[in-house]
């Protein structure tokens, strides 16, 4: 008998002590969320921030942290607006590409170098016209800046025709999940008109062809732009040719003129069309 | 209310989208598209920096001074470039200007100052040196009608630009000798 009651005594003192733990490590969560500002019951306001609280050495580190779910968007932006995009390119450049101001159809590829299902995009990127895109729209990659991403691994798997854009700001405005992720913005009415993720650029391509019809269709199409012909670098590179074949060559003198009668010879040999002009106008 | 709650990413966020490479920094108004580049040198060729920026989709390839882009223009497009030219361009007369111009007037642009002459458009193009460097400025846009309006959006343009003196390249061989 004598027995049973010291055995009984024992339990009662081992469950009492556990009983208290369980209570103590309880109030240290309690504490722990009040100085996180959550605390249940006593919400922290304005006043609470400069109130002193005895907690030893643990006060001197007490930092009211918010509670949210991720970066919040500034205020002048919302889930369907598409701001600027700027950073730098995996060579070293800046660039800036403003997917609301463009006109047409833009679509971000948000893709990762590291990310296994991304490589199959990064793949597909390097022949742009086996896309399947709509013509006028264009396709963007942005990548986290060089704080999250090493430049030449973008580099080595972006193909050099292929617009890269590397900022981490980017990932934050648009909301991004996780790599990869598409948005495909609406130039003309500068909204996010898409967004969402795929396993094969096929499923992008129709859905981007499907919103160039919708724009078409109440005649917010792209601009045509005009046939000029040869254009862009390779114009300038013919200009060159030419320049070369007819044996003007960089530093030629005549490429530096210092006077109208190096351009136009001496006035007495000028030509009589140029005085027929100035008379008629 | 909104807060700022990934400080390290608000420190460095700035109100207009910058861009900054090569010596060329841009603040860039609401609406602009930029690029900071340097071409890929050939032979004895030494690049330098080239600044494009533009009121519509930047194509991916474009000519040092808009060819490539300005048949994409539309009435109400702007686009403009900043050509930086080697050193031994400094000092000669074609670059006595100093500094960029700030404030462009509606007549300072013209229809035959264009590189390529395009039905309706209208253009301007300074050379200048400025922070030890030459350039020139080349601004296009898409309706000499419409310049009133265009003018000064790009004034708003040239006044986020900022040119850097050039940094001198570093010296070949051990420091310590």
């Amino acid at each position: 008998m004598v027995a049973l009651v010291v055995v009984l005594t024992v339990v009662v003192l081992l469950l009492g002590v556990l009983v208290a733990g369980l209570l103590r490590s309880h109030a240290d969560i309690l504490k722990a969320l009040h100085d996180l500002g959550v605390g249940v019951g006593e919400p922290l306001g304005e006043e609470d921030n400069g109130r002193s609280h005895d907690h030893g050495s643990a006060s001197d580190r007490q930092v009211p942290v918010p509670f949210t779910m991720g970066p919040a968007l500034p205020p002048e932006r919302d889930s369907v607006s598409a701001p600027t995009i700027a950073g730098v390119t995996p060579d070293g450049d800046a660039l800036a590409v403003a997917p609301a101001a463009s006109g047409g159809l833009t679509l971000l590829a948000f893709l990762s170098t590291g990310c296994s299902s991304c490589a199959g995009f990064w793949e597909s990127f390097r022949d742009q016209r086996a896309l399947g895109l709509p013509s006028a729209a264009r396709l963007v990659v942005v990548t986290k800046g060089p704080d999250r991403e090493i430049p030449g691994e973008v580099a080595a798997l972006a193909s050099p025709d292929l617009a890269v854009v590397m900022s981490s700001d980017a990932w934050t405005d648009y909301e991004v999940p996780g790599s990869p992720f598409f948005v495909l913005v609406d130039g003309t009415s500068g909204r996010r008109i898409g967004e969402g993720v795929a396993n094969h650029f096929r499923q992008v391509a129709e859905l981007v062809r499907r919103a160039e019809v919708d724009a078409t269709s109440f005649d917010l199409g792209v601009r045509a732009g005009r046939d000029v012909g040869l254009d862009g670098p390779a114009r300038e590179s013919a200009n060159d040719r030419e320049l070369r074949d007819a044996g003007i060559l960089p530093g030629d003198p005549s490429l530096y003129p210092t006077s109208l009668d190096d351009l136009y010879g001496p006035p007495d040999a000028r030509m009589p069309l140029a005085r027929h002009v100035r008379k008629a106008g | 209310m909104h807060g700022c709650h990934w400080p390290a990413t608000c420190a460095r966020r700035a109100d207009v989208p910058t861009l900054q490479a090569h010596g060329i920094e841009a603040g860039l108004p609401v609406g602009f598209e930029g690029r900071i580049f340097k071409r890929v040198g050939t032979g004895l060729e030494e690049p330098f920096a080239v600044a494009h920026f533009a009121t519509f989709a930047l194509p991916d390839t474009v000519g040092d001074f808009g060819g490539g882009a300005v048949n994409l223009m539309g009435p109400d497009d702007i686009f403009a470039a900043l050509f930086e030219y080697g050193p031994d361009s400094i000092g000669t007369k074609l670059f006595a200007r100093r500094g960029m111009p700030r404030e462009l007037a509606t007549t300072n642009f013209q229809p035959y100052v264009l590189r390529r002459g395009l039905v309706g458009q209208s253009g301007t193009q300074w050379f200048f040196t400025e922070a030890g460097r030459p350039f020139t400025l080349y601004v296009v846009l898409g309706s000499h009608a419409r310049r009133a309006s265009l003018v000064p959006r790009v004034n708003t343009l040239l006044s986020g630009l900022t040119v850097l003196p050039a940094v001198a390249p570093a010296p070949l061989g051990a420091p310590w000798n």
